[in-house]
């Protein structure tokens, strides 16, 4: 064969490497990690680091006498069983940290826990599902000390993240601080944080060890409801004492007594919790190097009839891809309301026993009675929106999935205006949004029920969660209509941005149109009946507003690859 | 014959980065036509703009005469297509997978759905996941093919299918054909266009440089002239002949690349002693690289 070699000058020149590509992250697997984390990073330093530092702003503004503390500290030990179910370990929280404690601190453990175990499913399993790991693992390295420099990038990153939290904890306490005790010394500010970072190494620790043998999905949704369940079991096994044996095999129980923001410390459990972290990690580690790479066996989970597959159109198939992930989340809150509506009981009893509690409790919610279902769940609702617009996200990412992967390309060369796509698999996500909500209302009914409380209002008042949901989607396929690859994103930023406001705003005494912003501050009271047509309203023009903006958008531009 | 696919000056850009570049083709009914050229010289490019997934940043594109940017859905209704690279549902079988295209563009054919399905050799009962990246493919173009498409619009069809399914899908788009419909295939493989192609396009750098019969493709090409010497190899008298490029020599073996007639390098070559002569018309895959480098072969 005599064909001709391409001449030199034809070649292109070789790549040459640049001198800060490692500062890119470029050199080694440790600072790629690091990089590809930034994002995450960027998310939980802001989204930890600013409750904290709002909430330890908002503390001594909403509760600035001494009276009021004690009115706290008094309902706090009355409340005790219950309320721990859903709070921390109540220690000290007259003061600024031990209320953060009390009352955020298990909020701050669980995203931070998802955050790991997101972080540590797809590390390495993840990675491997989609095929970029095998060129790491050619590369002159062990299994060992690939996954061991992937793990080690986590650590550095949570450790920056806690850092963070660290400072704000301190800061804000020095700053906004009015009351005796409202300091928080910087030993405890990191024995938070080390609380906090250890707990969620373990669950993320958990999902690393699954990852190699079931693969990243089942891995991060066990570990997930490994948080929840641990949460839940600890803090009603004192109201159900079948849930102790479970709950001890917990780190929420292990670290019960470490409550560094009210002045109690309990060391020797967490130095438990990282021996169990570091046992998890390094069984992790060895079990990616001995098993075969990507050779995980999927939880099967049960395939749904053949009307649910959704063959026919692509309303009924997004209805379908997006149903088992619409189920899961309603699995989540529904037992969540569930057990809420239920422990409403528990709280109707502490009044019959107690009248100056549950008059001290008439004073602070005036416009309903809290020992209802409705009316303890409606002390929730915030907690209900965030998860609720996480999920609106998860389901807004789904959407987004059929022009990402490339599915879209196939599908639009069938006769589909694009237009039909983006409303028709639109629709199927409102439709798996009100499965969500039907699920949850029904769950929170029984719960109600259970609790001999009226279950008919709470119901109703669940269809204005879902109506919040509908309308985070909506913004989702707006955004989607003009770049789907950041339409998840956007929902998220509205959800976060969303719960700031309401957290931020009564806090710092800002103007009261801020607060007006949130699509949150106009729904009412649902839970115990009181409407706000205009919100509702709104959620609906949003909800079907941004649909038809996202299938205008469509039409106008190129389809991505 | 009637143009099925025609561009004029079609012209795509990303931003400051080159798609296509004023390119004009014209396809006929009934033929199979390979669009050529290295990656990221623009095919993907073109076909994502004859199906209006993407929109042309001048000129324009008509398929069966209709411009893709003002009825795209009529055009997809008689074409099929199958991606370069693509994904489909993870948790879908085959089956339901090819279910699903068939309800979307309606009135399938499901005996011959069947039949594509047993001579590629799929196995549809299992989850679209669960696939090696051929069983893939074949998943891809059963799903362009099932519903006799008038045109056949397939991005690097034959990449992870083994030999005997790459034959499979060969005989079935001469049948195609046969019936009347037209393929428009793109491709790296030059054996392929060779034995599937009516005409090919070549692409190069967003350009089209060049669109001909195969046969007329391989007419372009030079002679790879092989000469040894049983003395000294005498270069410089083959450098100066008109036609003759490439000069290389090696030992007592001088190579050079004859384009036009080759009766001068004879004459000059049997002015000296001559242990060996070979001339050879490279192949079209040969053709294809010069096309390539930017020196064509005619």
């Amino acid at each position: 064969m005599t064909a001709p070699a391409t001449p030199a000058q034809d070649r292109l020149p070789a790549p040459r490497s640049r001198p800060w590509s490692r500062v890119y992250g470029l050199g080694s697997i440790y600072a790629k990690t690091m990089r590809d984390s930034r994002l995450a990073f960027l998310i939980m330093a802001g989204f930890l680091g600013g409750v904290m530092f709002a909430v330890g702003a908002g503390i001594p503004a909403l509760l600035s006498t001494q009276t009021a503390r004690d009115d706290v500290v008094r309902l706090a030990s009355d409340l005790g069983s219950i309320v721990a179910g859903m709070a921390g370990k109540p220690v000290d929280v007259g003061t600024v940290g031990g209320y953060i404690s009390w009352k955020y601190g298990p909020i701050f453990l669980i995203i931070t826990s998802l955050w790991s175990i997101l972080a540590l499913s797809s590390t390495l399993a993840g990675e491997a599902k989609q095929g970029s790991l095998e060129f790491v693992v050619t590369s002159p390295f062990g299994k060992r000390r690939i996954a061991f420099e992937k793990l080690a990038a986590h650590v550095t990153m949570m450790a920056l993240v806690l850092v963070i939290l660290t400072v704000a904890a301190w800061s804000t306490a020095a700053i906004f601080g009015k009351l005796p005790g409202d300091a928080i010394p910087i030993d405890a500010a990191i024995g938070f944080a080390l609380w906090i970072g250890l707990v969620a190494l373990v669950f993320g620790g958990l999902a690393l060890v699954l990852a190699p043998f079931i693969g990243r999905g089942g891995a991060a949704g066990i570990a997930g409801a490994a948080v929840f369940a641990g949460w839940l079991l600890n803090g009603f096994s004192a109201t159900v004492p079948a849930f102790r044996i479970p709950a001890d095999l917990t780190p929420w129980a292990w670290t019960w007594n470490h409550v560094p923001l009210g002045g109690q410390y309990d060391w020797a459990s967490l130095g438990f919790t990282a021996v169990v972290a570091g046992v998890l990690l390094a069984t992790g580690i060895e079990a990616f190097a001995r098993r075969d790479l990507g050779a995980s066996r999927s939880v099967r989970s049960p395939s749904l009839p053949r009307l649910l597959r959704g063959l026919r159109s692509p309303f009924s198939r997004a209805f379908s891809e997006r149903l088992p992930v619409a189920i899961g989340w309603a699995i989540g809150l529904g037992v969540f309301g569930l057990v809420m509506a239920g422990a409403s009981r528990s709280l109707a009893d502490e009044f019959n026993k107690s009248p100056d509690l549950a008059k001290t409790f008439a004073t602070i919610f005036p416009d309903f009675n809290i020992a209802t279902a409705g009316g303890f769940l409606q002390l929730l609702i915030s907690l209900a929106y965030i998860v609720v617009g996480f999920a609106a996200a998860t389901l807004v990412s789904g959407w987004a999935s059929d022009e990402s992967s490339g599915r879209l390309e196939m599908l639009l060369a069938t006769p589909l205006t694009r237009s039909r796509w983006a409303i028709s698999s639109g629709l199927g996500v409102f439709a798996a949004i009100l499965v969500m909500t039907a699920i949850t209302a029904a769950a929170i009914g029984i719960g109600a029920l259970g609790a001999a409380s009226d279950a008919v209002t709470p119901m109703a008042g669940t269809a204005t969660i879902g109506l919040y949901a509908a309308a985070l989607a909506g913004i989702g396929f707006a955004v989607g209509g003009f770049r789907t690859s950041i339409a998840a994103e956007a929902v998220a930023l509205v959800v976060v941005a969303t719960y700031l406001i309401d957290l931020v705003v009564p806090a710092l005494k800002l103007p009261d149109w801020v607060h007006q912003l949130a699509l949150t501050a106009h729904l009412g009271q649902p839970m115990v009946g009181i409407w706000d047509p205009a919100g509702m309203i709104a959620c609906c023009v949003i909800a079907v507003g941004g649909l038809l903006l996202g299938g205008w958008g469509m039409r106008s531009r190129d389809v991505a690859r | 014959m009637t143009a099925i696919i025609q561009t004029e000056k079609l012209t795509k850009s990303y931003g400051s980065h080159r798609g296509v570049i004023d390119v004009d083709l014209a396809v006929e009914q009934g033929e199979v036509f390979g669009f050529l050229g290295p990656n990221g010289a623009g095919k993907t490019t073109t076909i994502r703009v004859l199906l209006d997934l993407i929109r042309p940043t001048s000129g324009q594109a008509w398929v069966f005469g209709i411009d893709t940017t003002v009825d795209p859905v009529a055009i997809h209704q008689r074409i099929g297509y199958l991606p370069g690279e693509f994904t489909l549902y993870d948790k879908l079988t085959g089956g339901d997978t090819l279910e699903y295209f068939a309800n979307l563009r309606g009135g399938v054919d499901r005996a011959y759905q069947a039949s594509l399905i047993e001579r590629f050799d799929l196995d549809p009962s299992r989850k679209f996941k669960e696939y090696s990246k051929g069983n893939k493919q074949k998943v891809g173009l059963v799903a362009a093919l099932q519903h006799r498409p008038e045109l056949l619009v397939l991005d690097e069809p034959t990449s992870g299918l083994d030999p005997l399914v790459q034959q499979t899908f060969f005989a079935v788009v001469r049948e195609t054909v046969a019936d009347g419909h037209t393929v428009f295939l793109s491709s790296h493989v030059l054996s392929e266009a060779e034995k599937a192609c009516d005409r090919v396009g070549i692409i190069r750098d967003g350009r089209i440089i060049l669109v001909d019969r195969v046969d007329a493709l391989r007419d372009l090409a030079a002679h790879l002239v092989e000469l040894r010497f049983t003395g000294p190899v005498p270069a410089g008298e083959f450098e100066q002949i008109p036609g003759v490029t490439d000069v290389v020599a090696e030992d007592h073996v001088l190579r050079m690349r004859v384009s036009g007639p080759i009766a001068p390098v004879v004459k000059a070559a049997a002015r000296f002693e001559i242990a060996d002569f070979v001339s050879r018309e490279p192949s079209l895959e040969e053709t294809f690289l010069a096309q390539y480098s930017g020196r064509a072969a005619g």
